[in-house]
């Protein structure tokens, strides 16, 4: 069995638990975004992995390994830091080298290995440079190489983009996918950026309040979320507050669907702006378009409408050419594929 | 920081560059130039003065006395008074004593400075007050609790003895004796200047280590000390140069100008001032010039090498 | 960094140390707080002493010497003057390093290089120098003033004013004090008033602080007043005339010991208010620390 897996991992933080019974496994050569918002524990379990904070009950395995008790500096793993935390005294070339003169490994070696790290990240011509001689995307790719540069079963990345330029960031992200799949190591990548996640993970856990409320390929993830925090946080959502009739919820005139189990007052559809169908013709649910925004080759319709005597509002997402026939203020009907809708009660 | 615009405030400015036909720019008249570099350094020419009339001036007088005589320029009492066996001995002596006191507080301030530089705010706001008394308590009264601690009937020679223990104490105006009451101001001194630079080493760089499999003593060898070292080496030229011009503990001490007492620069400048029989004024002035071609030397050292160590950053 | 962490926790990769390093530690600081309370401790008891000359603890305690520092006005006298010196010493300090460092930091950065330069120069040279200095220059420059009493206020002025204006720098920079006065430029409020609403208010810890500190190095210098103002009696004076004319005569050392005494209690209580200002936070002394600290971006 290679890979990591988390058995029962809870930490708590005197009152506070950061990490509630959290269990899964990571296949080998997988890479495994952790995502969530500010708090919901996804850096403490990426520290734990690593060694940096000791899980007050459970068990880690690493390749198959039990690291619970084990000292950071013992376990096979390479870590990236949201700080870089590159060593300012070392220039990139010795940063890099570093685990490996750690770990006394021959000089030749180090050279050839050093070497062949410069040209993964694409870093040679900045290899005799200092950390504050570089950019932030040069410094992020050289965290990387050493991260890598003892082989190590298992990569962490703590927001490795969050300190870096948006054009930066998105090229820096296809450049870490890249080299993960050339070299096939699993890794586990913390960020609270959902596209980002989506971009690249093999899969997604979304984790909120030290828990995983769903682990899943991105794509099933975005299509359908099984947790209520899921929905909202994944792909951005319609998310309208029903009141459930007769064991159904419906938007008159746009959909009617059976309520979802454990719904018996009021329930949330969750529905995405691409799936909603606008039309003047009036057949489907009354709504008034408030504004357009032109977003390039989407534009995004504004629409209010009413819900159980209170004005609700959403969007819908159309080709900006089609949108052009739509006018603010006008009155327009909307409807929705029951099967684009995804309801959870509301509690 | 944001960039300022060093000149004259919004009034001048108006009429400042784009001058109107046949009237010059205010800054091109001397008075115009009065003006606005009044407006740019008026509030802070009182203490400029004051700095000027008692710190610069002064050096510079002095400077210029001992080599003014009689008749001109003369380096007559240099000669004199460096040729003195006793005034060589103050040399000698001082610069050991500071050497040696910079050292010593070097190699035991340095962990504690570290320590609690890491420390949670409430103990280390309760070390940082024990440091600043420690630190400030110098002169006569900390050469008396010397005495009290480890003179000859000092409350620790005294605990030695009962012991069984024949101890007896360094003399008071002994070499070592005054290395030991430096100690006790300059430690604190050295940990209170060098916790800032302590805050220099991350956290995370630690942590990136360990994650490459480093074990302390690897990360202190390629990364912690590197990076401290010259922020240390710092502290030391500076409590170096503070023990060169100690004065009120050597006092205390070692006052009386008898011939077992050590000699040091301080002292023999406080002798000459309170005997005007031996060397007056102008022997005295010599010694000073000594004592702050030494402090000068040093502090530009400092510099320079602050200057290098913020290269990384 | 997401961390759900109770303030001021650090992470466990720092706090965990193998026991025996944590014992040393415990060891270490034990050590220097016996190391440095020792002296005190055999000072105050000293003050309290008849006799202490042959065992561990005095022969008998008395508050006599302590009445009779009370009582006698030489001692009194001299704490007056030492206090008055010192109080003259800060008061003078403020009204003029506050005003320098508000304009550098608002109006002209240039000051500032000028300003750390200057204050570099007291850590530097020694104050028996700068005492013998300022006593010649004022006989070249100013005769009438050589040996006054605010000759020495001046001179004390001069070495304290670092203090001061570390602390009043940094009061500057933790509250923002460009952005503020900017503010309260857009919003109408002339200079006088930026000054007494917007910057006073808020650099009063850094005020404070930076005034105790130069109080109490006015308050134990020794060196300036020897040579500057021989006839100005302080606190350090007397002590150096107390420790020289040890006879062997009881009671000498024993009224030392009680003003030594209150010298360290002055000193320890201004330590206390100036890191409770402070909260825990290291008063940067010199332009090293600065430079740093700006970098680091703390």
């Amino acid at each position: 069995m290679s890979g990591v897996t988390l058995e029962r991992v809870t930490k708590t933080f005197g009152q506070v638990r950061a990490l509630d019974v959290v269990s899964f496994e990571i296949e080998s050569g997988e890479l495994l975004a952790l995502l969530g918002p500010s708090g919901c524990g996804k850096t403490t379990l990426l520290r734990s992995v690593a060694g940096l904070e000791k899980p007050t009950s459970g068990r880690i395995l690493i390749a198959g390994r039990d690291v619970t008790f084990v000292p950071t500096r013992e376990r096979p793993i390479g870590m990236v830091f949201q700080s870089y935390a590159l060593f300012p005294n070392l220039s990139v070339r010795q940063n890099i080298a570093f685990p490996l003169e750690v770990r006394k490994r021959p000089a030749a070696e180090v050279a050839r290995r050093v070497d062949e790290l410069l040209d993964l990240v694409r870093l040679v011509p900045q290899a005799d440079r200092y950390p504050n001689q570089i950019s932030g995307g040069q410094a992020q790719r050289c965290a990387l190489g050493r991260a890598l540069a003892p082989s190590p079963e298992v990569l962490l990345l703590d927001e490795p983009l969050s300190a870096l330029d948006a054009l930066v960031r998105t090229r820096l992200r296809d450049e870490i996918r890249r080299v993960q799949q050339l070299v096939k190591t699993t890794a586990i990548y913390v960020t609270h950026d959902q596209s980002e996640a989506m971009a690249i993970a093999d899969r997604v856990a979304v984790m909120n309040h030290g828990r995983v409320e769903q682990i899943a390929r991105p794509l099933e993830l975005y299509e359908q979320p099984t947790t209520r925090f899921a929905a909202t946080f994944v792909g951005s959502r319609n998310a309208l507050e029903l009141p459930v009739m007769n064991g159904r919820i419906q938007l008159s005139g746009a959909f009617d669907m059976p309520a979802p189990a454990g719904a018996t007052d009021r329930a949330v559809a969750f529905f995405r702006p691409e799936d909603v169908e606008v039309s003047t013709d009036g057949s489907g649910h009354q709504a008034t378009l408030e504004v357009k925004i032109f977003l390039g080759a989407t534009t995004r319709l504004h629409l209010v409408t009413d819900v159980d005597g209170r004005p609700a509002r959403f969007y819908a997402d159309l080709p900006s050419r089609r949108a052009l026939a739509f006018e603010p203020g006008s009155p327009l009907a909307v409807q929705v594929d029951p099967a684009h809708v995804t309801a959870f009660a509301a509690d | 920081m944001k960039a300022q615009q060093p000149t004259a405030p919004a009034a001048d400015q108006a009429t400042g560059t784009a001058a109107p036909l046949g009237v010059s720019a205010p800054e091109a008249t001397p008075a115009g130039r009065l003006r606005s570099f009044g407006a740019a350094w008026g509030p802070a020419i009182p203490l400029l003065m004051l700095v000027g009339a008692c710190l610069l001036g002064p050096a510079i007088v002095l400077v210029a006395q001992t080599v003014w005589g009689a008749s001109g320029f003369t380096l007559d009492n240099w000669t004199k008074v460096l040729g003195q066996a006793a005034n060589q001995d103050a040399i000698v002596t001082s610069l050991e004593l500071a050497v040696v006191s910079a050292s010593a507080t070097l190699i035991i301030g340095s962990p504690v400075a570290w320590l609690v530089s890491r420390m949670l705010a409430g103990p280390r706001a309760f070390w940082l007050g024990l440091l600043n008394v420690a630190a400030n308590f110098g002169g006569i009264g900390l050469a008396f609790a010397y005495l009290a601690t480890l003179g000859v009937v000092g409350m620790l020679t005294l605990a030695i003895q009962a012991l069984g223990i024949a101890f007896e104490p360094p003399r008071s105006s002994s070499f070592i004796a005054l290395l030991f009451a430096y100690e006790y101001t300059n430690i604190p001194l050295f940990v209170l200047l060098t916790i800032p630079a302590m805050g220099v080493v991350r956290d995370d760089w630690w942590e990136a280590a360990q994650t490459a499999s480093a074990t302390r003593q690897q990360f202190w060898r390629r990364v912690g000390l590197p990076i401290l070292t010259p922020f240390l080496v710092g502290g030391w030229i500076l409590i170096f140069t503070w023990s060169i011009g100690i004065y009120g503990i050597a006092y205390g001490l070692a006052g009386q100008s008898g011939g077992t007492a050590v000699h040091l620069i301080t002292l023999q400048i406080g002798n000459s001032l309170q005997s005007d029989v031996l060397f007056g004024p102008a022997g005295a002035g010599v010694l000073a010039v000594v004592l702050m071609a030494i402090a000068t030397v040093s502090l530009l050292t400092y510099r320079a090498l602050l200057r290098r160590a913020l290269r990384w950053f | 960094m997401t961390t759900i962490a109770a303030a001021n926790r650090a992470p466990d990769s720092v706090r965990r140390r193998p026991s025996t390093t944590r014992w040393a530690q415990r060891l270490l600081f034990v050590g220097l707080f016996v190391y440095f309370l020792l002296p005190m401790v055999a000072v105050v008891i000293y003050s309290l002493a008849t006799r202490w000359t042959a065992h561990i603890l005095p022969d008998g305690y008395t508050l006599d010497w302590w009445s009779r520092v009370f009582s006698d006005p030489t001692v009194v006298g001299a704490f007056g003057t030492t206090l008055v010196l010192a109080t003259l010493t800060a008061i003078l300090d403020i009204a003029l390093v506050v005003p320098a460092a508000y304009w550098a930091r608002v109006r002209n950065p240039r000051i500032r290089p000028v300003i750390e330069l200057a204050a570099a120069i007291p850590f530097a040279l020694p104050y028996l120098v700068i005492g013998f200095a300022l006593l010649q220059f004022a006989g070249v420059v100013v005769p009438g003033l050589q040996g006054t009493f605010p000759l020495l206020v001046l001179g004390h002025a001069a070495i304290a004013f670092p203090f001061l204006y570390w602390a009043v720098d940094g009061a500057m920079a933790a509250a923002g004090i460009e952005r503020l006065s900017e503010a309260a430029e857009t919003c109408g409020a002339s200079p006088f008033q930026i000054v007494r609403r917007v910057v006073l208010p808020n650099i009063t810890p850094g005020i404070v602080s930076g005034a105790l500190l130069a109080f109490a190095t006015s308050f134990g210098e020794f060196a300036m007043v020897q040579t500057v103002a021989r006839g100005v009696y302080t606190i350090p004076i007397w002590s150096a005339a107390a420790i020289r004319s040890y006879s062997g005569e009881p009671g000498s050392f024993n009224r030392l010991a009680a003003v030594t005494t209150i010298s360290f209690v002055v000193l320890f209580v201004l330590s206390a208010i100036v890191v409770y200002w402070n909260r825990g936070q290291t008063v940067r002394i010199l332009a090293g620390a600065r430079a740093i600290e700006q970098r680091e971006g703390t």
